[in-house]
């Protein structure tokens, strides 16, 4: 029988991503002839919610816009309301934040490489890394009250201070991933089935990519060195020995080869974390009641998340609210301009494994 | 798609079998309960004889979770307003804001976290008095 045109809906609901996204395609047989992104299912509206809430009361708000990888919302937040309000931050809190965002970096990865494996069906890569991922949960739980949203990273500094013994815990932790992620070389990274249906797929031109503004593991896979925490360093980052792993494929293999890298970096990370972490106060000396006043006045504030560069624009107007805020996710422009194209003479099997090796995360797209 | 001769990549993924030698990472709940972590975010509690009744959970909780409710037993001489807190677990997202504000630390999250209940109505939760 000749194959005949049609046109699918694939999702919202699908192993590609975490969160709703849903793409149409349409098929010639097995293979995509064009595909068009469709958002509008996990629309919360956070930037609209927090131009009517004071400082304080946005503050738990923002780790709800990436489920995966709360953190860097977190630390942009308070970034940005540091630097407005003028704010100086201890060296003790800034340590506690890169430990955050370096945990947080590796528990991202654990889930990454659960979809990752999932989207071909080894799905027990995909139950042990969610249970290793749940051990860096176990921490969170100890220092923050939360597993997942963490509302930790408090304009000023941190809310808690590091429990007895806490440092000594996650150096049991990484010893413990450390030789997990051997295993997890063995069972998928060099695994026949995962590599030979990642090499050659998604590939991606350097040239294209900076041209169009992509970020994180996307920019990384084709050569190219650019890393926010290099780049223009924040927190503690530059006083840290770190490499950025890169990949000269552009697939989704040498992106897979990079976020695997990247899990040995963020281990040495926090090595040097646990060993440099100083004495100190963990929060720096708040207004009245809490009350931030921003002046009239706006910042541009960037991390390095798991997935890309994260940003946040913030202006103030003088009064206790923040008068905008924009969140810019690497999704935005990995779901639209990317996928679309990328997906187009791919076949429809690998559709899940592209999407998820670009990190797309919906709820960033519709903040 | 072509698939290659790769002897090591077939042969890598054997290890996983070792895994039937390890004990399982699940517990057998609820037989075995995992112990929440002391800073865990679980019910509110509220100690009575220190509440001041000034309202500055209510005040700060952006998802107006909190109601200031007149107290009806013994409370606190120095509780002017002679009301306590009371949280509606339908709106509260436990981001314990509310304790932070809290000037004489009276309001505090306890680690117990199971709810169960057939009513509604049950979710205007009064904090325990610890």
């Amino acid at each position: 029988m000749a194959n005949r045109h049609i046109t699918i809906f694939h999702g919202p609901q699908h192993p590609g991503i975490t969160g709703n996204m849903s793409i149409e395609l349409d098929l010639l047989g097995e293979t995509i002839l064009k595909a068009t992104t469709h958002v509008g299912y996990l629309h919360r509206g956070f930037e609209k919610l927090i131009e009517r809430r004071t400082v304080i009361q946005a503050f738990t708000i923002v780790c709800r816009i990436c489920v995966p990888e709360p953190d860097p919302n977190e630390v942009n937040f308070a970034m940005a309301v540091e630097e407005l309000a003028g704010i100086e931050v201890s060296q003790r809190a800034k340590y506690i934040r890169v430990m955050m965002l370096e945990l947080s970096r590796l528990a991202a990865q654990f889930l990454w490489m659960a979809g990752q494996s999932g989207s071909i069906g080894l799905y027990a890569v995909g139950q042990w890394a969610i249970a290793d991922r749940d051990l860096i949960l176990d921490l969170f739980e100890e220092l923050t009250g939360g597993r997942v949203y963490h509302m930790y990273v408090y304009p000023g500094g941190v809310r808690r201070d590091l429990p007895e013994g806490f440092l000594g815990r996650v150096e049991k932790v990484l010893e413990h991933l450390k030789t997990r992620l051997k295993l997890y070389d063995d069972i998928f990274i060099y695994n026949a089935s995962f590599r030979q249906r990642a090499e050659g797929v998604g590939v991606i031109d350097a040239e294209e990519a900076v041209k169009n503004g992509y970020v994180g593991q996307v920019l990384r896979a084709c050569g190219i060195e650019a890393d926010v925490r290099k780049d223009a360093p924040y927190l503690v980052y530059d006083e840290l020995e770190f490499d950025i792993p890169t990949e000269q494929a552009g697939d989704v293999y040498a992106r897979a080869l990079v976020r695997r890298a990247e899990m040995d970096q963020s281990i040495r990370i926090l090595e040097q974390v646990i060993e440099k972490m100083p004495e100190g106060e963990i929060m720096a000396k708040l207004p009245t009641h809490r009350k931030f006043k921003l002046p009239k006045d706006d910042t541009w504030v960037k991390v390095e998340s798991a997935r890309g560069e994260f940003a946040y624009y913030m202006a103030g107007d003088g009064s206790e609210n923040i008068r905008r805020m924009q969140v810019r996710g690497p999704s935005l422009v990995h779901a639209y301009t990317l996928l679309e194209n990328l997906l187009v003479g791919a076949e429809l099997s690998d559709v899940a494994l592209i999407m998820n090796s670009l990190g797309i995360c919906p709820p960033e797209i519709e903040r | 798609m072509k698939w290659k001769v790769d002897i090591g990549g077939t042969l890598s993924p054997i290890g996983i079998l070792g895994a039937f030698f390890e004990k399982p990472n699940t517990i057998a709940y609820p037989a075995v309960k995992k112990e929440t972590a002391r800073s865990y975010r679980g019910f509110h509690t509220n100690t009575l004889d220190d509440c001041i009744g000034c309202a500055n959970c209510q005040d700060v909780c952006m998802n107006d979770a909190i109601d200031m409710i007149k107290v009806d037993k013994e409370y606190n001489p120095k509780n002017s307003s002679q009301c306590i807190p009371r949280i509606d677990y339908g709106r509260c997202c436990w981001c314990s804001l509310c304790t932070d504000v809290c000037p004489p630390s009276s309001l505090k999250l306890e680690e117990e976290y199971l709810g169960i209940t057939k009513y509604a109505t049950d979710f205007l939760y009064m904090p325990k008095n610890k």
